[in-house]
């Protein structure tokens, strides 16, 4: 393991010194504030972008037991938030934390999902994966169950079965035959068994596999199908769109058909026949430092280390909060195509009074008219802007 | 031949008679005073030699197939009875008027219960060791579908709308969602552990689901067992309830304005050393009442009374006018008749602490018990005629059907099922195994402890007066007659042994078996008690990928780095099969500092998957338990090398370890092919 910190150290560094480069190179258009906001459409796709705005932003201040928050989920008329110190629960304008002395398996609540049949809830955390169902909390660990590894970074149900991404490698747990099995490197075709995320859709798993790039594997067939970067180790993406942007994979997202995946180097789109990288100097990303994604129909939320991007592939909206102060602004850049079919790129900046609570963003969700950001200081709560 | 050489002949044969006679008499008893463990046993070699034959042509020639009643549904006009017949496979029809078999309906293995749709065309039986469920056409009295359910289907509940079929899964702990439109199961959740009861609130809203194992904690931790409580209209799990310090709530019923739901309890004192026999209060039995109200009280009543215990409550069922509930007590042949107006009256005049000290309140039934009524062997599934009048009673092991008038509480006539008349040795035996008659005071019988002839789950403080000393993780009787020794500490070579003078100083507290009923006893237990089908791990013999990897690890010689393990460090060394035991004491380091010095008899392991918690003392909550965190020093056989990978696949592989019984059939099915 510390051979692969020495090499993502590597990567890192030298991908701090490419971005630098890059970001000289980008020219972007002239930003011109909005005192009103709207859907962002692109010129090929009439499905308008969502913005949000009218954030809310909670903290400890305001009931959390910490302020910093790993992971957030929407449940019904709930939402479920995971913090360094606990779970907590936001409900009729209030919250409520729930620790291992209530039988969660570790403070640190990392992941969550909430299962469409059961209505159970799942939490990944630091030291093993619960089950929440009707306010009872059951535990697996690496020592009581064949749950792979105590860190659970990831956690996902698809119909009756659970998904986890630990650093053991993947579990997949039966619920109806309480059946675990693992997929580490030496069942699949992973590099190494740490996995950082697991998503699901169209009867496929989609395993984001720490310098392994995506693992997809086919429930029903129990056939593996590997995705890594063309390029090998290279930080720079050589031939654009070949592939994956970089192994270091860090989660994936499935919805309308296509594959999401987030990397620190990048974010790819894969719609089963190609692939589109997404860097923050050729689009409205943020930032490449991409810590969580979720897909909800055709737009994908990013999680970066500077701030909130979303995208359906075209139109992207970046939020991101002013460094002195608590407001901050939404970026839109449209990249549409003109008649003679020439890139058509332009930006507006939406300011936000108050913006989300910190760029540092690692969880999100999102249901209808709301958005919901986990950051490094507090939970943000937006509206969607009409 | 002349006189002279006839009387000649005769002498010969005598004197050698007489010569064989002294000395095999006394082998006869040497051995029998060995097997018994006492010197007076009778010398009846027919005994052991006989009656504890298990298979074979001797076997089928003193053995019956008995019916063996479990549950039934009474029609809405009440003209026709439909018993669940358990040892046949069969639904019985019965004519009510004519007191009649009508006919006889073959379904799945091992049936459980029986429930009728609203409008009177279906039955559906739920088959507890082939995992579905019989749809069956009460017009044409067949089965016409059968529904793929969860692992030992039980309990079962119809939604109000009798689109949805609820089955509780008693092996697998869950509850299964069938869609009856399309025979699909829908959805599935989990529930305690071990559930059987269920029962659809009247406004059609609320499922409850009993559990009858606790769940498991560490011992000196109060047990708790859970009440899973469904939606209906959503279908999801909104409330699990612990009830504490009880658990084999069997069965539930509501009362008819759905005010309370009701349900039969067992409250075990497995914390306390087991000479409290002595003294009584070992097992106490009761009803669980719970408020059907926001922020609604759990409370706790016991049946017994202050020098009789009435064990093993099995079934509840509730008048139509809401007043009378009626119990079963299948281990000591009572209906315990209750007063529900009274027990009402006692909830609303006792403030919170008064209503908890009743759980462990002996005398209080007087309040609300209105009447003992007798039955006959093993009353267990209830059902009332649907004006109420009636009350069946399927007495499992008279192979009869009692009717008790609700009104003037008598028993006013009995249904004959048509099973063997003859009661056999070993079928006396199943009636001792169920019966409390031996223990003082009728604190509890072998089948408290065994339920279904398997284990409890608990951890008792046995044999020592002193606390948390000697804890003992009960074992299954299941296919115990060619594994011994007994006990944890191997000290009774013999069936005999275990059930005979030592169990009455040891458990019982009271006289011991007389010889007649020690050999009907071990008749049954060494003949009676097969195994359920493992149809979660191994349903056919084929193990899985995982399960093979698991085997070879059970197998191996070498560990992973290539070293030799010795001999006695292998799995397979301890633990061959069939039993999956090598009959021998072990050491594997696990002895506590609160037990005797001693080695353990190495445990069979058929089934392993359905006995939790693991080791002597139940200190593993599961099978990975007993090697991540009690086989550190690989004294239990060589783990630590293994990769999690590998443990997983050697659990998967000893939970779909199963009887020798069904490995035979494999090999008989795969020696018919070839």
């Amino acid at each position: 393991m510390t051979k692969t910190f020495r090499k993502i150290s590597f990567r890192a560094a030298v991908a701090v010194v490419l971005c630098g480069i890059y970001s000289v190179a980008v020219i972007n258009s002239q930003p011109s504030a909005e005192k009103s906001a709207a859907n962002v459409h692109s010129k090929d796709d009439a499905k308008p972008m969502p913005v949000y705005g009218h954030w809310k932003n909670f903290t400890t201040k305001d009931g959390l037991p910490s302020d910093h928050a790993y992971c957030v989920r929407i449940d019904g008329n709930r939402v479920l938030v995971g913090t360094h110190e606990g779970l907590s629960v936001y409900e009729d304008g209030k919250w409520k934390t729930y620790t291992i002395k209530d039988g969660l398996a570790h403070n640190g609540v990392v992941s969550i999902d909430v299962s469409e049949l059961t209505g159970d809830v799942w939490i990944g955390t630091l030291g093993g994966l619960n089950r929440w169902s009707a306010g009872k909390f059951e535990t697996f660990s690496q020592l009581n169950s064949g749950l792979p590894n105590d860190l659970v970074y990831c956690v996902i149900c698809d119909g009756k079965d659970v998904w986890t991404a630990t650093a053991g490698g993947a579990g997949h747990y039966d619920t109806y035959t309480k059946a675990w099995e693992i997929f580490t490197e030496k069942n699949a075709p992973m590099h190494e068994p740490w996995t950082y995320g697991v998503s699901a859709g169209d009867g496929k798993i989609f395993i984001a596999a720490w310098g392994g790039g995506v693992i997809e594997y086919t429930t029903k067939t129990k056939k593996f199908k590997d995705y890594t970067d063309p390029d090998g180790e290279m930080e720079i993406d050589l031939l654009p769109d070949d592939g994956l942007v970089h192994d270091i994979t860090t989660a994936t997202s499935y919805a309308d058909g296509i594959l999401w995946v987030s990397t620190y180097f990048g974010m790819s789109r894969y719609d089963g026949s190609h692939w589109k990288g997404y860097f923050d100097h050729d689009s409205g990303l943020a930032s490449n430092f991409i810590n969580f994604i979720r897909a909800k129909g055709p737009v994908v939320f990013i999680c970066s280390d500077k701030g909130l991007s979303s995208t359906d592939g075209k139109s992207w909206v970046t939020y991101k909060k002013n460094d002195n102060n608590n407001d901050g602004m939404a970026i839109i850049k449209n990249f549409g195509r003109n008649d003679d079919n020439t890139i058509n790129k332009t930006t507006k900046e939406i300011p936000l009074s108050p913006s989300i609570a910190h760029n540092f963003i690692i969880g999100v969700d999102a249901d209808k008219d709301v958005l919901w950001v986990a950051t490094e200081k507090g939970v943000s709560r937006g509206e969607l802007m009409k | 031949m002349k006189t002279s050489g006839i009387l000649s002949v005769l002498l010969f044969f005598s004197v050698l008679g007489l010569i064989v006679y002294f000395p095999g008499r006394k082998w006869a008893r040497v051995h029998v005073n060995a097997k018994t463990a006492v010197d007076d046993h009778p010398l009846n070699c027919l005994s052991c030699h006989l009656y504890t034959q298990k298979s074979g042509f001797i076997s089928k020639l003193i053995n019956r197939k008995y019916l063996s009643p479990f549950n039934m549904a009474v029609s809405k006009e009440g003209d026709r009875l439909y018993v669940i017949a358990q040892d046949d496979n069969s639904l019985l029809v019965v004519d009510t008027e004519k007191k009649k078999v009508l006919k006889k309906i073959s379904v799945g293995n091992l049936p459980h219960t029986v429930i009728l749709s609203n409008d009177g065309q279906r039955a559906y039986v739920s088959n507890e060791w082939s995992d579905d469920v019989s749809v069956i056409d009460l017009n044409t009295i067949r089965v016409v579908d059968t529904l793929k359910t969860g692992n030992g289907p039980a309990g079962l509940s119809l939604s109000a709308d009798n689109k949805s079929l609820y089955v509780v899964n008693s092996y697998s702990s869950n509850i299964s969602v069938l869609d009856l439109n399309t025979g699909e199961e829908r959805k599935r959740f989990d529930t305690g552990n071990n559930p059987t009861g269920t029962q659809l609130s009247p406004d059609g809203k609320t499922l409850y689901v009993t559990s009858r194992r606790a769940l498991i904690a560490p011992y000196g931790e109060t047990l708790e067992s859970e009440i899973t409580v469904l939606d209906e209209t959503s279908q999801k799990i909104t409330k699990r309830r612990n009830i504490e310090s009880a658990y084999m709530m069997e069965n539930v019923a509501f009362t008819p304005t759905g005010d309370l739901a009701i349900m039969t309890m067992i409250r075990p004192k497995n914390l306390v050393p087991s000479i409290q026999v002595e003294q009584g209060w070992m097992m106490t039995y009761g009803i669980v009442v719970i408020e059907q109200k926001e922020n609604g009280r759990v409370i706790q009543l016991l049946l017994d009374e202050p020098n009789a215990y009435y064990s093993d409550p099995f079934d509840i069922v509730i008048t139509p006018d809401g007043k009378k509930a009626f119990v079963s007590h299948s281990g000591v042949n009572t209906i315990s008749v209750v007063n529900i107006d009274s027990v009402r009256s006692l909830i609303a005049e006792s403030s919170p602490e008064l209503l908890n000290s009743y759980s462990d309140n002996l005398g209080i039934s007087s309040r609300y018990v209105i009447k003992r009524i007798k039955t006959g062997a093993d009353p267990k599934g209830l059902a009332l005629s649907s004006d109420g009048k009636l009350l069946y009673v399927a007495e499992q092991l008279e192979d009869r059907i009692a009717v008790i008038n609700t009104e003037s509480l008598e028993t006013v006539g009995a249904i004959d099922l048509g099973g063997p008349n003859k009661i056999t040795v070993a079928r006396q035996g199943r009636r001792l195994f169920n019966n409390s008659g031996h223990t003082f005071q009728n604190q509890f019988d072998c089948y408290t402890c065994h339920p279904d002839m398997h284990e409890d789950g608990l951890v008792y403080n046995m044999a020592s007066k002193d606390m948390g000393r000697n804890l003992t993780n009960t074992q299954s009787l299941r296919d115990i007659g060619d594994t011994p020794p007994y006990k944890w500490n191997g000290k009774n070579q013999t069936v005999y042994k275990q059930d005979g003078m030592r169990f009455s100083t040891v458990l019982t507290r009271t006289e011991q078996f007389n010889y007649n009923d020690l050999d009907a006893i071990t008749a049954y237990i060494i003949t009676g008690i097969p195994y359920p089908p493992n149809l979660q791990y191994n349903p056919n013999g084929e193990l899985t990928e995982s399960q093979l990897r698991g085997k070879a690890l059970f197998d191996r010689a070498k560990d992973n780095l290539g070293n030799d393990i010795p001999e006695n460090n292998r799995c397979i060394t301890c633990h061959p099969p069939p039993y999956y035991t090598n009959l021998k004491m072990a050491y594997v380091k696990t002895l506590a500092l609160s037990d005797d010095s001693m080695l353990f008899d190495t445990p069979h392991l058929n089934n392993i998957y359905a006995s939790p918690p693991y080791l002597h003392d139940g200190r593993a909550a599961t099978l990975e338990e007993i090697w991540t965190k009690y086989g550190k020093e690989d004294k239990h056989g060589r783990v630590n090398d293994m990769t999690k990978n590998q443990l997983n696949d050697l659990i998967d592989y000893l939970k779909s370890l199963r009887a020798p019984a069904y490995e035979h059939i494999v090999s008989k099915k795969f020696h018919a092919k070839n």
